[in-house]
């Protein structure tokens, strides 16, 4: 009996022992590995840039005619980080949510609006995923398509891997104060690389960080986390401090409160730090028992004094219509006449939220912001932009 | 080129090398890291962020994680790798070589082979189970000593007549000898020392080829089997499954007669192994090589030795494995899964090849991740898997002849994908495949008939690239282009791959094509 039963003890400890070193091993696998495939990953991008380049320039041949030409008229205000400060004319820009896999559903949005977009705006989480780091294809992609990439960059702090960032408290505990952690430099290991690819990148960039941060309902980086808005006012100047710091000043910085939300002008960083204020205005109609009917007007008309007492351009950085409790295209024609005449001082920019399938109300429930499901708004929208735009 | 029979070289015996204790800690270090690759390649390939097309997807999972499972699996019966001491057979056991003969047969290599069963040194009885109706057969089984045994018109072919001619003799052990496998003098004399434990049902020695340089087919099959009879079966003897494979195999007449004889039908050997383990008795595996045969040494024989294997390994998995599950040992239930599935790789394929096609002609994408990535995690798989293929080369019987990368056996295997595929319908459907003994002279056949599924796969794989260089200049949206740059490189370089990995059998078909004059 006795051998068998040292036997098994063995196995435990061995079993244990292994358990041990297989972490470690995962450890040393998900750092080592990483930071030899970011050469990889480098080498990757530059290829598929290459061929992307290359593609580019056959189906110009071919075709004739290429989104960047369209867009032309616009190409040295695109190029120029002061121009696109204080535009002359209205710009437009779409979010689609097939980014970043697909520009299918924006294709569809052009076509029927017989229009191109000056601005292409994504969002971009933090994390320690290639796919997180700065979007360096998106970007590439979006400039040689003619238009501007417009970053909603998002401070998802629990997405960095606690085995390789010991530096940062654990998961469970890392959002709390998340803001005051990003201005003490906690977390410059992200921003300073970001910061240093988007200086590479060298043509102009919207940049909306941590945008929404007065809303306590909606992301970790809000109040209900123990972030006060003087914390994100320090985390707001120490991100600006580190781009300016790896020579990024291609960066155009939007500054995006919930102005539905109390309190948002005691977020505001400065003018020094600021480029534009980003508002979204969605009407989420019937919906839910929170929302109802509401014109672009009522949405915007409360918070807009103070918004011009900032003196920036303001953008509407997310800007749609559900089709449930009202009538689509008249919400449009009355958001762009308002637009127009009501706030024509302030609003210098509108990016459509073109996402048909919004699940971030409820995973069961998608909600469809597509301009293109009512073919009489798509009309309405589309006359209003050539009305409206320099193109 | 002098024939391969009068090579001396080939005919000295020869054993595995042994296993060292430091070579155990070198197997056991490199299973750790291999192991700890595979969870590093898992946890990042099951991301929900991943799946792109649902359905697809799990095609593409099934496919992928069906290959690293068997990796797996085989890391885990390597690490068990063991020899059996060799043993001295006692004096004054009864022994009968029994050797088959069936119509096409030529006869020149029953004379190379009963003379070769004639030298064998332990004292033994030699039969030879003859339907040919030739009536040298007699004549020269009298010439060789041999007893000659007339078995016509019997079932279950070459099993029907081992199992009628178990009625005929009354020998206590007998080595089932394939006609064209040449036996060395010792064979015995290595082989009969394990049966005096009592419990021991089989011996199955190496499988070793004559032929292997013949051609390129001849060359790709024998390397499919050297990794198979080197470190995979000593693997094997370390868990006690190791199974009889037709030839060269010695049996008990008691274990045998316990199960109502030789296990009939395409895989007859697994068949009858699988009965045996079921009912408790075990077997030993000598990594020796005490024979030398043939190897398929031309495309059409090739592919249809596969389809009978397939079809009859799949018809041990589905009727054999179920009945026999409850009395095998546990690692006797996964050895006879692993080897029942072993032809799944027809499927597998099938998805690889389908894959990419599915995207360029159809914008079908199973999963989205930067090719980047996927080469992070895979890759670590690659390391280890090689390095634990190339350390255990050590065990190979032959090394000198047998190590090395076996890339003609990998290329041909992937290319009769098809008929692996072909042999999982018909054991699916019930469809028999007759029972031919394998060709043992070289022939040829239409390129055509030979070429056309690799030949389909090129060509599709390359209509489908063209076609997709004509959507993306003229049809497609210019944006949707530029942003699915990567992707569409990925895909076309995957499409490419297929076709690369066709090559094997194109080339051996074309090699083994008919030109018009008979051999």
């Amino acid at each position: 009996m006795k051998p068998q039963k040292s036997r098994y003890k063995l196995a435990f400890f061995a079993l244990g022992w292994l358990i041990a070193a297989g972490i470690l091993f995962q450890v040393v696998l998900g750092t080592g590995f990483q930071r030899i495939f970011s050469a990889v990953d480098e080498r990757v991008s530059r290829v598929a840039q290459y061929f992307s380049d290359r593609q580019g320039r056959a189906i110009r041949s071919a075709r004739q005619t290429s989104r960047s030409e369209y867009l032309q008229p616009l190409h040295t205000q695109l190029n120029s980080v002061t121009a696109l400060r204080n535009p002359p004319s209205m710009l437009y820009g779409i979010y689609d949510g097939g980014f970043p896999n697909t520009f299918a559903g924006m294709e569809r949005l052009e076509t029927a609006l017989r229009f191109k977009f000056p601005i292409i705006s994504f969002y971009s989480a933090w994390g320690d995923k290639p796919a997180q780091q700065f979007p360096i294809r998106m970007a590439e992609t979006i400039h040689r398509m003619g238009s501007v990439p417009m970053i909603t960059w998002e401070p998802w702090v629990v997405d960095f891997d606690a085995r390789v960032r010991t530096n940062l408290p654990p998961v469970a505990e890392r959002e709390y104060a998340s803001l005051a952690a990003i201005a003490k430099g906690d977390y410059d290991f992200y921003i300073v690389p970001w910061a240093k690819a988007a200086a590479e990148y060298k043509r102009p960039i919207f940049l909306r960080f941590a945008h929404e941060m007065n809303d306590p309902y909606r992301y970790p980086w809000g109040p209900q986390n123990g972030n006060r808005p003087e914390d994100f006012v320090a985390a707001w100047k120490h991100v600006h401090v580190v781009f300016q710091k790896m020579g990024a000043t291609n960066v155009l910085w939007v500054w995006s409160p919930h102005i539905s939300m109390p309190w948002f002008e005691f977020y505001y960083p400065g003018p020094e730090y600021v480029d534009w204020i980003g508002v979204g205005v969605l009407n989420y109609g019937t919906i839910a028992s929170w929302s109802r009917w509401w014109s672009f007007h009522q949405i915007l008309e409360k918070a807009y004094p103070q918004l011009l007492r900032m003196q920036k351009p303001v953008m509407i950085s997310e800007f749609g219509t559900l089709a449930q409790g009202g009538e689509m295209a008249e919400w449009y024609r009355q958001a762009f006449y308002h637009m127009t005449h009501t706030y024509s001082r302030g609003v210098r920019a509108v990016v459509f939220f073109n996402q048909p399938s919004d699940l971030t109300i409820s995973p069961n429930y998608p909600l469809n912001w597509s301009v293109t499901q009512s073919q009489k708004a798509s009309e309405v929208v589309a006359g209003e932009i050539a009305r409206t735009t320099a193109l | 080129m002098p024939l391969w029979y009068d090579d001396a070289e080939l005919f000295r015996h020869r054993r595995a090398a042994p296993i060292h204790e430091w070579e155990r800690w070198v197997l056991g270090v490199l299973l750790f890291l291999g192991v700890q690759s595979v969870v590093y390649f898992g946890l990042w390939w099951f991301r929900a962020g991943h799946v792109n097309n649902l359905a697809l997807f799990i095609l593409l999972s099934f496919a992928t994680w069906y290959g690293v499972f068997r990796i797996l699996v085989g890391w885990y019966n390597v690490f068990h790798i063991d020899q059996p001491e060799p043993q001295a057979p006692a004096e004054g056991l009864r022994v009968a070589i029994f050797t088959t003969s069936a119509p096409g047969e030529p006869y020149e290599m029953f004379v190379r082979t009963l003379s070769a069963a004639r030298e064998v040194r332990y004292p033994h009885t030699t039969y030879l189970l003859d339907d040919t109706r030739d009536s040298r057969m007699r004549m020269l089984a009298e010439e060789m000593g041999a007893v000659y045994l007339e078995l016509l018109d019997i079932p279950g072919a070459k099993a029907g007549k081992i199992n009628a001619a178990l009625g005929l003799t009354s020998e206590d052990f007998i080595l089932v000898l394939d006609p064209d496998h040449i036996p060395f003098a010792n064979f015995f004399d290595r082989v009969l020392g394990y049966f005096e434990d009592e419990q021991v049902g089989f011996v199955q020695v190496a499988q070793a080829y004559g032929n292997a340089r013949e051609s390129f087919v001849a060359r790709a099959a024998a390397e499919q089997t050297y990794a198979f009879y080197g470190p995979i079966m000593q693997g094997m003897h370390g868990t006690g499954t190791p199974v009889a494979i037709g030839a060269n195999c010695t049996f008990r007449r008691k274990a045998l007669e316990e199960i109502g004889g030789h296990g009939i039908g395409l895989a007859e050997d697994l068949v009858t192994s699988i009965r045996l383990h079921a009912r408790g008795w075990q077997s030993v595996y000598v990594p020796e090589v005490l024979s030398r045969g043939l190897v398929p040494a031309d495309l059409d024989s090739y592919l249809k030795q596969q389809l009978k294997w397939s079809r009859g390994v799949y018809e041990m998995l589905f009727r054999e494995y179920p009945r026999a599950f409850r009395s095998l040992t546990a690692y006797q239930k996964i050895s006879y899964f692993m080897i029942g599935s072993y032809y799944l790789v027809g499927v597998t394929s099938l998805i690889f090849l389908a894959v990419p096609l599915l995207y360029l002609l159809f914008g079908k994408q199973p999963a989205v991740f930067l090719l980047s990535e996927y080469i992070q995690h895979a890759v670590p798989v690659g390391i280890f898997g090689m390095a634990v293929y190339f350390f255990s080369q050590r065990w190979l019987c032959d090394p000198r002849r047998e190590r090395g990368v076996h890339w003609r056996g990998t290329l041909l295997k992937i290319g009769s994908w098809s008929v692996y595929l072909r042999g999982l319908v018909l054991a699916v459907m019930g469809i028999a495949v007759p029972y031919i003994p394998t060709a043992k002279e070289r022939r040829r056949a239409r390129f055509w008939t030979l070429a056309r599924l690799p030949l389909a796969v090129l060509v599709i794989s390359l209509l489908g690239i063209a076609w997709t260089a004509w959507m993306q200049l003229y049809v497609m949206p210019e944006s949707e282009v530029l942003i699915t740059t990567e992707v569409t490189l990925g895909m076309v370089t995957f499409a490419l791959t297929n076709v690369v990995l066709m090559s094997g059998r194109l080339y051996a078909a074309w090699v083994d094509r008919d030109r018009g004059e008979r051999a």
